[in-house]
C-alpha cells in the first residue's frame, strides 16, 4: 500500500479489498447533508503510456464508489456489477484529487441503478451509469 | 510475474503505469487472431475473493485499446487514439488462478472515430463483452 495523506476533510476508505487497496487509497467524505463524495489522488500507479490518467484506473475507481452506493441503497446487502458506461470527458494528470458524487437513479427489488459524475476542481472529467445485482434476489 | 510460463511469441502490453501496476497483461496471437492473457492472482481480488469489477473493466480497457492503437498506426504512424466511451457488461465472475483470454475486433473505422468490440473468456465462459468508441488524433486535428 502506497503511504498517501487523506485530502482534507476526507478519511481514509478501510474496507480491506484487495484490488483496492492495491490501487489506492481510496478516500471517503461524508457532508452535511448526508451525501458522500469518494475520492483518490492520481499518482504514475495509474497514468497511461501518454501521462494521463488510465481509463482502467478510473472505471476501477467508479466500480469500487459506486458499489458502495448500491450496496448503501440496498441495505448493506452485498451487489455485483452488472454492467457500467462511462464517457471520458477530460484528461486528468498525476497529481489531481478526482473527486466522485453518485446519484441512486433507481431501485428495483433485485438490481440498483446508479449514476455518477468525477469532477477535478470543479470540472467534470468523467460520467458514468450502471447497474448492480442485490445478492441472494433471484 | 505470470502464474504459469508466457507463451512463445507473447510478451507484455502496456508495461507502464497502469497496465504494469495491475497487470501483468500478455499480447500476442493464435490460430482465432490477436489475443491478450491475464492470469487473475490475490491482488485482484474484490471483497468476496474474485476477480475485481475494476480490474475487470481495466483489462478490457487495454484489450480494446491496444485494437484501436493496432489499427490507427496502421493507418497513420503517428495518429493517437484516447477512449472517449466504455461500455462493459458482466456476464459471469473470474475466479483466482484462472486464466483470462481478451479479444477485440474494429466494428467500424471512419477518419476520427474507431467503434471497437471487446470480450473476455476463461476457457469456454464469458466473463464480460464491452464496446468501445475512440477518438483519432492526428497532428493538428482533434
Amino acid at each position: 500500500m502506497t503511504k498517501v495523506t487523506p485530502p482534507a476533510g476526507f478519511s481514509r476508505q478501510e474496507l480491506p479489498v484487495p484490488f483496492e487497496v492495491h490501487m489506492g487509497p481510496l478516500f471517503e467524505r461524508v457532508e452535511t447533508d448526508g451525501s458522500r463524495v469518494g475520492a483518490f489522488i492520481a499518482d504514475e500507479r495509474h497514468l497511461r503510456a501518454d501521462g494521463t490518467v488510465h481509463e482502467g484506473m478510473l472505471m476501477t475507481f467508479a466500480d469500487a464508489f459506486l458499489g458502495r452506493a448500491a450496496m448503501h441503497e440496498a441495505g448493506d446487502r452485498s451487489v455485483v456489477t452488472l454492467s457500467m458506461q462511462a464517457s471520458f470527458l477530460a484528461d486528468i494528470k498525476s497529481g489531481d484529487l478526482v473527486e466522485c458524487r453518485t446519484k441512486i437513479e433507481k431501485k428495483t427489488r433485485s438490481v440498483v441503478f446508479v449514476s455518477a459524475h468525477f469532477t477535478v476542481g470543479g470540472e467534470e472529467v468523467m460520467a458514468t451509469a450502471s447497474l448492480w445485482k442485490i445478492s441472494g434476489t433471484g | 510475474m505470470p502464474l504459469v510460463p508466457m507463451p512463445d511469441g507473447f510478451s507484455p502490453v502496456e508495461t507502464e503505469g497502469f497496465g504494469g501496476f495491475s497487470g501483468p497483461v500478455l499480447g500476442g496471437a493464435d490460430a482465432d487472431g490477436p489475443v491478450f492473457l491475464f492470469d487473475i492472482a490475490a491482488k485482484h481480488l474484490n471483497l468476496y475473493g474474485r476477480l475485481h469489477g475494476g480490474m475487470m473493466m481495466g483489462l478490457m480497457s487495454m484489450v480494446m485499446g491496444e485494437g484501436a492503437r493496432t489499427r490507427t498506426r496502421a493507418g497513420n504512424s503517428a495518429a493517437k487514439t484516447r477512449p472517449l466511451s466504455l461500455n462493459c457488461d458482466f456476464i459471469s465472475a473470474g475466479e483466482p488462478g484462472d486464466r483470462v483470454e481478451g479479444r477485440t475486433i474494429v466494428t467500424r473505422a471512419t477518419r476520427s472515430i474507431l467503434f471497437m468490440r471487446g470480450s473476455l473468456m476463461v476457457g469456454e465462459r464469458l466473463l464480460m463483452t464491452a464496446t468501445g468508441v475512440y477518438a483519432v488524433e492526428t497532428e493538428g486535428r482533434k
